[in-house]
C-alpha cells in the first residue's frame, strides 16, 4: 500500500498535493483498492466551488458507486479529462495520471487531515 | 473487507475461495467470493477473449423428481412443456403462481421419462421446494432437495471443453447445446450440461460435494480462470438473460418478462396459465427495453427511466459493457414508451439520452 509523503490524506480516503494557492485531489492507493476496477468518473466542472467535505467528484467502480470529498476548501480549475477515457488510471496511479481534480485553493487549513503517517496508522485501525 | 456473519453459508470450495484471495460478500444467504485479486474487469475478460473461466454456483439448488407421474408434475407446475424434452435434453422454463407470476426460473433436465433434475436459484431454494412439495402430493411422484449435497460450477469461454476433456473420458463434443451427459469426471459421478449464463460456450458441471476441491484446483490447474459474483453480473447482463430479483419476480407475468418463449399455453392446463392467458388479452403493464447510452455513463438498477419529463420506467439491471463500449441497461418501461418516444436515464439527476436496442448487448457465442 502506498502512501505518499508529500501529501495529505482526508478519513475520506482522499489525498491533496497543495502547491501554491492551489491543489490537486485524489483517491489513495487504499480507496482505489477498495474500490475495486474504476469505469467511470463524473467530474466536476470548472468554477465548481467546493467546501471541505463536500463531494466534488463521483467515482464508479463495476460494482458500486461513490462520492469523492474534497480534502480543504476551492474552486475548481482543471478536472482530469484523460479519466473520461481511461478511468482504470484512477486504480493504476492513484497519486499521478490518476489524479481527479485541480482547485484554486480558497481555505489553506489541513489541520483536520493526517500526514502519510497518521494516515498509515489509521489504516491499520 | 472481507465481510459475512457466521450465520451465512459457506460452499465445499470456500477454502479455496479463499486460499485465491476472493473477496467474500453475503449473497443469497451464502458467502461468495464477488472479485479475486485479478479484478472483476479482467475476470470478464478472461471469458470474453476466448480463455475459460472457473465458477463457484454451488449456492443454487437442486433438486430431483422422480415416480411414475414426474412428467405430469412438471407439465403442471412448469411453464415450459417438458413432453418436448427427450433424455438427455436440458430446457429453460419457469415456476409460476396462481396469478401467473414468477416463484422463480429454472432449468430442468430429463433423465429419463420418470426422473427429472432442476436447477433453481439459491436465494428461492426452500420456496421453492415447499411449493414443489406442496403440489407434489398430488401427483405420484418424489421430490428431493439435493442442493445441500451438490457442488455447481460453471466453465465458460472459448477453452471451455479443451479444459474439461482430459477430465473425462466421454467424448464431450458429443454433448450439443442444452444437452446434457451423466459422465465420470475423474472419481466422481457429475451431471455435464452445455448451458451457461455468460454467452460463451461451456458447461455447467454438478458434482458431490467430496469431489468438489479436486476438480475445482485440477480445472485451476489447467488454466481456467476463477470468477467472481461481479464478472458473473457483467457476463449476464451483456447477453440480457433475466435474473430473478431483477427482470423477474413475483411481481411480472412471463408476458412482461419476454418470457413467453417458454411459456406454453398450448400444452394443457399449468399452475398460473389462466392469469397469463389473461395478461396476455389485457396486454403487458409494463414492457421490457432494452437500452443503451448515447452519452457518458454508467446505468444502474432502481434508476428511473425518464421521457416527456416525467418517470416512466425503471432500470433492472445496467452496467457499463467493455464490449459495446458504452452504458447498457435492462428496464421496464409503461407500454406506451416500449417502441416510440425519446427515452433518457436519470443518473444523479441528469436524463443521460438512451436509445432503445436488442439483446444480447454483444456478440453471443453459444454453441446452438
Amino acid at each position: 500500500m502506498s502512501i505518499p509523503t508529500d501529501l495529505k490524506y482526508s478519513k475520506d480516503h482522499e489525498w491533496v498535493r497543495i502547491d501554491g494557492d492551489s491543489a490537486t485531489f485524489g483517491l489513495t492507493d487504499h480507496a482505489q483498492e477498495a474500490l475495486g476496477d474504476i469505469v467511470f468518473v463524473e467530474l466536476p466542472e470548472t468554477g465548481r466551488v467546493v467546501g471541505a467535505g463536500d463531494a466534488f467528484a463521483v467515482v464508479e467502480s463495476v460494482k458500486a458507486v461513490s462520492d469523492a470529498y474534497a480534502p480543504i476548501a476551492g474552486e475548481v480549475i482543471e478536472s482530469n479529462a484523460e479519466l473520461e477515457a481511461a478511468p482504470e488510471k484512477v486504480n493504476e496511479d492513484p497519486y499521478g495520471d490518476g489524479w481527479i481534480a485541480r482547485v484554486k485553493v480558497s481555505d489553506g487549513d489541513t489541520s483536520h487531515l493526517m500526514d502519510a503517517d497518521a494516515y498509515a496508522k489509521f489504516l491499520e485501525e | 473487507m472481507s465481510g459475512g456473519g457466521s450465520n451465512l453459508a459457506k460452499t465445499p470450495l470456500f477454502s479455496e475461495h479463499i486460499r485465491l484471495g476472493g473477496k467474500m460478500v453475503p449473497f443469497a444467504g451464502f458467502e461468495m467470493p464477488v472479485q479475486y485479486p485479478m479484478g472483476a474487469l479482467k475476470e470478464y475478460q478472461a471469458v470474453r477473449d476466448g480463455r475459460a473461466g472457473l465458477f463457484d454456483i454451488s449456492h443454487m439448488g437442486q433438486v430431483r423428481v422422480t415416480g411414475p407421474d414426474a412428467l405430469g408434475f412438471l407439465q403442471y407446475v412448469t411453464t415450459n412443456d417438458v413432453s418436448k424434452l427427450v433424455d438427455g435434453q436440458v430446457h429453460y422454463s419457469a415456476l409460476l403462481n396462481e396469478q401467473g407470476t414468477f416463484i422463480d426460473d429454472i432449468t430442468t433436465y430429463r433423465v429419463s421419462e420418470t426422473e427429472y433434475y432442476l436447477c433453481i436459484n439459491a436465494a428461492n431454494r426452500h420456496k421453492d421446494v415447499a411449493h414443489l412439495q406442496a403440489h407434489a402430493t398430488s401427483f405420484d411422484v418424489t421430490v428431493t432437495d439435493e442442493s445441500d449435497d451438490t457442488v455447481l460450477l460453471a466453465l465458460q469461454g472459448g477453452e471451455a471443453q479443451a479444459l474439461l476433456q482430459p477430465l473425462t473420458t466421454t467424448d464431450l463434443e458429443s454433448i450439443g447445446y442444452y444437452r446434457f451427459a451423466q459422465l465420470e469426471l475423474g472419481d466422481a459421478d457429475a451431471i455435464v450440461s452445455r448451458t451457461g449464463y455468460t454467452g460463451e460456450d461451456g458447461f455447467e458441471i454438478y458434482i458431490p460435494n467430496g469431489t468438489a476441491k479436486t476438480i475445482w484446483n485440477e480445472l485451476e490447474a489447467a488454466g481456467a480462470v476463477p470468477i467472481g459474483l461481479a464478472a458473473r453480473d457483467m457476463l449476464r447482463t451483456e447477453m440480457g438473460y433475466a435474473l430473478y430479483g431483477h427482470e423477474i419476480s413475483d411481481r411480472v407475468t412471463p408476458v412482461e418478462a419476454k418470457l413467453m418463449w417458454i411459456t406454453k399455453l398450448d400444452k394443457g392446463d399449468f399452475l398460473g396459465r389462466a392469469a397469463v392467458e389473461n395478461r396476455k388479452v389485457e396486454g403487458a403493464r409494463l414492457c421490457m427495453v432494452a437500452l443503451k447510452l448515447t452519452d457518458r455513463g454508467i446505468p444502474r438498477e432502481h434508476y428511473k427511466v425518464v421521457a416527456d419529463g416525467k418517470e416512466v420506467g425503471e432500470v433492472t439491471s445496467g452496467m457499463h459493457s467493455p464490449l459495446a463500449g458504452c452504458g447498457v441497461a435492462i428496464a421496464y418501461v409503461r407500454p406506451e414508451y416500449a417502441a416510440t418516444g425519446s427515452l433518457a436515464i436519470d443518473i444523479r439527476g441528469k436524463a443521460v439520452p438512451v436509445e432503445r436496442t436488442t439483446t444480447p448487448f454483444v456478440r453471443s457465442h453459444v454453441k446452438r
